[in-house]
C-alpha cells in the first residue's frame, strides 16, 4: 500500500491537531472491523488498518463506524489504528488487462504480479437515466442457431442462461465470446465463486480459439474476503460502462449470479440485517437489479450486453433468486438436463426459453424465418407430447405431416460447441419450411 | 435554515442530531451546500430526525450540517403534466424546457367512503380472452398477475393501445421498479403512435434506490387525481409494478431497523397498501379505472404482500407460464381469471352461460389429457372426443394477435368486439366448425371461415 501517501496523511492530521481522522480497532469480525474515532469520516471512504488492511466505511454509527475489509496481509487487533484516506473508495483497473486473467484490484493473476498504468475505478455509478437509453435493435450473434433465430439477442440486452449443474451454461457465453471475433466487441467474463482450475480452462480455450485478443476475464474466487467477490461485478460493469460511454460495445458474462447472491446473503447476515425470503436480506432484488440495469444500448452508440448465468436445482427456475433475476432480464434461455442428457445440445428447453425483443433485434430475414421455426416448433412440441401414444397412420395427414416436419426442425437445431453458424448458414437449414424439399418435408 | 447535524449514514438512511425544533415528518432536507444529498423525514423525537435519502448516501460526511429545503415532495398540478416524464420526485426528465404553472404536494388522503363512486359502465378492451372471460367497467381495478417472463408488460402496453385509442381521456402511465429498458421503449411506441401528449408518465424503475421506486407510485396517483379531480375524466392509470412498491418499502423497513413480518415485508404492509389503493377510486368528479401489473415472487401466489394487494382488485388476469409454454398468448390462465361483471345479472344470460360452458369444457379437456397420456386419444367415447379436440380449438381462439407484439409475431394485430367473440365461442361450441384444423384458430381474431 502507498505507506508514503499515510505517512504524509498522518503528518497532515497532526499539523492540524485534529486527533479525529485516527479511529482505533475496538471490534474485529472475518470481514469487518468496528472502529471508534474517525468522527468526520465520509460513507463508502477508503480507510487503511495499521498497513494491515484496507477496506471501506460500510455503516456509520452515533459512536462508531464499520469497515467492510476487502484486503487483509496481517492480522487485525483490537486497539490497531484506523487511518482515513479522505477519498471514496474505488478499485483498480489497467486497460492492459485485454487477454489476462485479472482481479478488481489491478493484478495480473496469471503474471502474478501488478499491472504499471492502472486508472482508479468507480465501485458504482449512478443509475444510467431512462433518456440516455436507445433503442435495443442491433443484433448481437452467438453462432447458435437455436438463439440466434428463436431467440435472439440484441445488444444491450440481458439475456438470462439458467440450467441445472452440467447442462452448457458456462459453454453458451464462451461459444457467444468466441463468435465475437473481428465484430468489434469488447468481451469480459466474469468468473464469481468458480474454482482455480475451472477459470485457468476457460482462460485457456478463449486463448486456444483466438478470443483472448479481445477478451478480459474477472476473477474472484471463494477463498478470498467475500467482499471481494461480492464487488467484483459491480466494478467489471464500472468498466464495461466506461467503455460504453466511449462508444465500445461491451459483453459482459456473470457467471455465476446465484453464488453472488448466497455471498450477499452471508455479508448482509453478518452484519445482522433482517433476513427477508429464503434468508436473503430484503434489498437482494436491488442488489441485482441496480447491476444488470447497467446493460444497455447507450444513445452515444455504445452498449452493454450482458450474459448474467444462474444456476439452480432440480430443474427449478422458480425459486426466489431466479425469478428475481428472470424479472430483471430482457429474457431468459433455459436449459435442461433432460435433453443435455439425450444428447440434444445446446441443451435448450425451447419452450420454456424467452427473448423479450424477439425479432426487433433481428434481420429481416432471420425474423421471418426464425418466427416460422419458432411457431412450427413449439407446436409440434406440444402435439408430440400429446399423441405420443397414438398410432401414426390413423392421424390425418395434416397431422402427420406437423409431426414429420417437427422432428427436422429439432434435428437441425443440434449444434456441437465451438461450432459456431453464420446467418446464412442457419437461413441455408430451413430454406425447406419455405421452398420444399426432396424429402418431402413441407 | 439549519436544521442539525448528520451523525450516522446507512444505505438509505441517515439520523440527524436537530438544533431546531422547526421539522416535521415529510419535510425535505438538504446538505447544506451540496444538493446531491436530499433526505426525506421519516421519523422525529426529542433530540434527534430518521430520514430516508433520495439518492444514493455514498459520500456523505458525518457531522455534516442539514438545512431545509421545502415542505414535503411536490409535483406540476396543471396541463402541463401531459406528454412528459417524471422521475419520482416530480421532476421532468426528458431533456426539454419546462415552465411550471403550479405545483402541489405529491401526498394527498384516500378518498372517503362518502365520496366513493360505484361506476355501472361496460369497458370493453377488445382483447378476446379479457373481454369474454374477465370483461372489464369503468372505476374497476384490475389486478395483472404473472410470474417473470410470461408477457405481462405487452398485455399492458396492449391495453393502452386498444382502450387508449377509444377513449378521449389521458392516462397515466407509473413504471415502479421494473426495466428501464422497457420505460424508454413505451415512450418512443407512445411517441409514434401520437399516444404520448395524452398521457403523462412517471418513472422510478429497478435501477433506483428504494425511496425512488416507492415514491414513483404516490407521484403518479397525485397525476390521475388531477385529471379526475380538476379535468372530470375516466382517467387509466397503469401502475407497472405495484408489488415494487411493497418490496421497496421493505427494503426502507429494513434499513430502519424495523420488525418485520414473514418473508421480510413491513408489519403495517397492510396500512401502506392501503394508503395507495384507497386514492385510487371514482368519485362524482370522474372515474380512475387502474391496471396494476403484480409481480409474484418466487411464482408463490399466497405470498402475503400479492394477497394483499389483490384484496382491492375488482378482478384479476393471471397469466400462466404452462399456456406460455404453448406459445399461446396472451398466456392468460382463464380458469384464474375472472371479473366481479361475470354475473348473470351483468353480462346478461348468453355471454355468462358461455363462460360456464367453456369453463366446463376446458375442465374436462384437462382431466382427458391425463386419460390420453396413459390411454392415447383413440380409446376416448365420441363425445369425450368432441370436448377434446372442441377444447383445443377454444384454447387456440383465445391466443390473439397483439398490435404492440406485431415486431416479435410478425402477425398484425386485432381488435375483436365482443359480439363476433360470443358468436364464435357458441359455434365452436356447438359443433359448426368440427371439420376445421384447429392450427386455424391460432392467432387470429375473429374466425372467417
Amino acid at each position: 500500500m502507498e505507506l508514503s501517501k499515510i505517512e504524509e496523511k498522518v503528518e497532515s492530521i497532526k499539523n492540524n491537531d485534529n486527533i479525529y481522522s485516527v479511529g482505533k480497532v475496538i471490534k474485529v469480525n472475518p470481514y469487518t472491523v468496528i472502529v471508534s474515532g474517525l468522527n468526520d469520516i465520509t460513507y463508502y471512504e477508503e480507510v487503511n488498518v495499521a498497513d494491515k488492511a484496507k477496506g471501506f466505511v460500510f455503516g456509520v454509527g452515533k459512536n462508531n463506524v464499520t469497515i467492510s475489509l476487502v484486503e487483509v496481509n496481517e492480522k487485525i487487533n483490537p486497539g490497531d489504528e484506523v487511518y482515513s484516506l479522505k477519498k471514496q473508495f474505488k478499485c483498480l483497473f489497467s486497460m492492459d488487462s485485454m487477454g489476462k486473467v485479472i482481479d478488481i484490484f489491478g493484478n495480473d493473476l496469471i503474471a502474478g504480479k501488478k499491472f504499471d498504468n492502472l486508472v482508479e475505478v468507480p465501485i458504482e455509478n449512478d443509475p444510467i437515466p431512462i433518456m440516455d437509453r436507445g433503442l435495443v435493435n442491433r443484433e448481437f450473434l452467438t453462432g447458435i442457431t437455436g438463439i440466434d433465430m428463436l431467440y435472439p439477442i440484441g445488444r444491450g440486452q440481458r439475456q438470462l442462461i439458467i440450467g441445472d449443474k452440467k447442462t452448457g451454461k458456462t459453454q453458451i457465453a464462451l461459444d457467444a465470446i468466441v463468435n465475437q471475433k473481428d465484430k468489434n466487441m469488447v468481451c469480459l467474463y466474469v468468473a464469481l465463486g468458480k474454482t482455480k482450475k475451472e477459470v485457468k480452462d476457460i482462460y485457456y480455450e478463449l486463448t486456444k480459439r483466438g478470443a483472448a485478443s479481445y477478451t478480459i476475464v474477472i476473477a474472484s474466487f471463494h477463498d478470498e474476503l467475500p467482499n471481494r467477490t461480492y464487488l467484483t461485478p459491480y466494478v467489471a460493469l464500472s468498466i464495461a460502462e466506461s467503455m460504453m460511454l466511449d462508444s465500445y460495445d461491451v459483453l459482459v458474462v456473470i457467471d455465476d449470479l446465484k453464488k453472488h447472491a448466497d455471498i450477499y446473503r452471508q455479508i448482509s447476515l453478518a452484519s445482522k440485517k433482517t433476513p427477508g425470503r429464503d434468508a436473503y436480506p430484503s434489498d437482494i432484488f436491488y442488489a441485482h437489479s441496480k447491476l444488470l440495469e447497467k446493460g444497455c444500448q447507450h444513445k452515444n452508440g455504445g452498449s452493454i450486453t450482458i450474459l448474467p448465468i444462474v444456476e439452480t436445482k432440480s430443474s427449478d427456475i422458480t425459486d426466489y433468486i431466479s425469478t428475481n433475476i428472470i424479472s430483471i432480464c430482457d429474457g431468459q434461455l433455459v436449459l435442461s438436463s433432460k435433453s443435455f442428457a439425450k444428447g440434444e445440445k445446446p441443451a435448450l428447453n425451447y419452450g420454456l426459453s424467452v427473448s423479450r425483443l424477439g425479432g426487433s433485434v433481428q434481420s429481416e430475414d432471420m425474423k421471418r424465418v426464425g418466427s416460422l421455426v419458432r411457431n412450427k416448433l413449439l407446436e409440434y412440441l406440444e402435439v408430440r407430447d400429446i399423441y405420443e401414444l397414438a398410432n401414426i397412420d390413423e392421424m390425418g395427414p395434416d397431422l402427420q405431416q406437423r409431426l414429420k416436419e417437427g422432428k427436422v426442425i429439432l434435428d437441425k437445431l443440434k449444434q456441437y460447441k465451438f461450432s459456431p453458424k453464420s446467418k446464412e448458414e442457419m437461413l441455408e437449414l430451413y430454406k425447406f419450411l419455405e421452398v420444399g424439399d426432396t424429402d418431402g418435408n413441407r | 435554515m439549519e436544521i442539525g447535524k448528520i451523525i450516522t449514514i446507512g444505505d438509505i438512511s441517515v439520523e440527524i442530531i436537530l438544533s431546531s425544533n422547526d421539522i416535521k415528518i415529510g419535510d425535505i432536507l438538504e446538505v447544506k451546500g451540496n444538493d446531491r444529498y436530499v433526505f426525506e423525514v421519516v421519523e422525529i423525537n426529542n433530540i434527534s430526525a430518521t430520514c430516508i435519502s433520495l439518492y444514493s448516501t455514498r459520500g456523505i460526511q458525518k457531522g455534516s450540517v442539514v438545512v431545509k429545503k421545502s415542505d414535503g415532495l411536490e409535483i406540476e398540478y396543471s396541463d402541463k403534466i401531459l406528454g412528459r416524464v417524471f422521475n419520482s420526485y416530480g421532476e421532468v426528465i426528458d431533456g426539454l424546457p419546462f415552465e411550471s404553472e403550479k405545483k402541489v404536494k405529491v401526498s394527498n388522503d384516500t378518498v372517503t367512503l362518502k365520496d366513493v363512486k360505484v361506476e355501472t359502465e361496460p369497458l370493453w378492451t377488445g382483447i378476446k380472452v379479457i373481454d369474454f372471460f374477465a370483461p372489464l367497467q369503468k372505476g374497476f381495478k384490475m389486478g395483472l398477475l404473472g410470474g417473470a417472463g410470461v408477457g405481462k408488460t405487452v398485455l399492458i402496453k396492449e391495453l393502452i393501445h386498444n382502450i387508449y385509442e377509444g377513449s378521449n381521456s389521458n392516462a397515466v402511465f407509473v413504471g415502479a421498479g421494473e426495466r428501464s429498458r422497457e420505460g424508454k421503449e413505451l415512450y418512443e411506441d407512445m411517441k409514434k403512435s401520437n399516444l404520448l401528449d395524452k398521457m403523462t408518465m412517471v418513472f422510478g424503475q429497478m435501477g433506483d434506490n428504494p425511496v425512488s421506486r416507492s415514491k414513483s407510485v404516490e407521484t403518479g396517483l397525485r397525476m390521475a387525481e388531477y385529471l379526475r379531480d380538476e379535468k372530470g375524466q375516466d382517467v387509466l392509470i397503469f401502475i407497472d409494478n405495484i408489488y415494487r412498491f411493497i418490496q421497496a418499502r421493505a427494503e426502507i423497513s429494513t434499513d430502519l431497523k424495523e420488525l418485520l413480518i414473514e418473508n421480510g415485508y413491513p408489519s403495517n404492509m397492510s396500512g401502506q397498501i392501503s394508503s395507495i389503493e384507497e386514492r385510487i377510486n371514482s368519485t362524482d368528479e370522474g372515474s380512475i379505472t387502474s391496471f396494476q401489473a403484480i409481480y409474484i415472487p418466487a411464482d408463490d401466489l399466497t405470498d402475503d404482500a400479492v394477497q394483499t394487494v389483490m384484496s382491492y382488485m375488482d378482478g384479476q388476469i393471471v397469466l400462466d407460464r404452462k399456456v406460455a409454454e404453448l406459445g399461446l398468448y396472451p398466456a392468460i390462465d382463464v380458469f384464474r381469471s375472472t371479473s366481479k361483471l361475470v354475473d348473470v345479472e351483468k353480462i346478461g344470460e348468453r355471454h355468462f352461460n358461455l363462460v360456464e360452458r367453456v369453463l366446463a369444457y376446458l375442465t374436462r379437456y384437462e382431466e382427458l389429457e391425463e386419460i390420453i397420456a396413459v390411454l392415447g386419444i383413440e380409446e376416448l367415447s365420441e363425445e369425450d372426443k368432441n370436448v377434446f379436440h372442441r377444447s383445443r380449438k377454444l384454447r387456440n381462439y383465445f391466443s390473439q394477435p397483439m398490435f404492440v407484439a406485431e415486431a416479435y409475431t410478425n402477425i398484425k394485430g386485432e381488435f375483436v368486439d365482443i359480439k363476433d367473440v360470443l358468436d364464435d365461442v357458441e359455434n365452436i361450441l356447438n359443433g359448426k366448425y368440427d371439420d376445421v384444423d384447429e392450427s386455424k384458430f391460432r392467432y387470429i381474431g375473429k374466425y372467417n371461415g
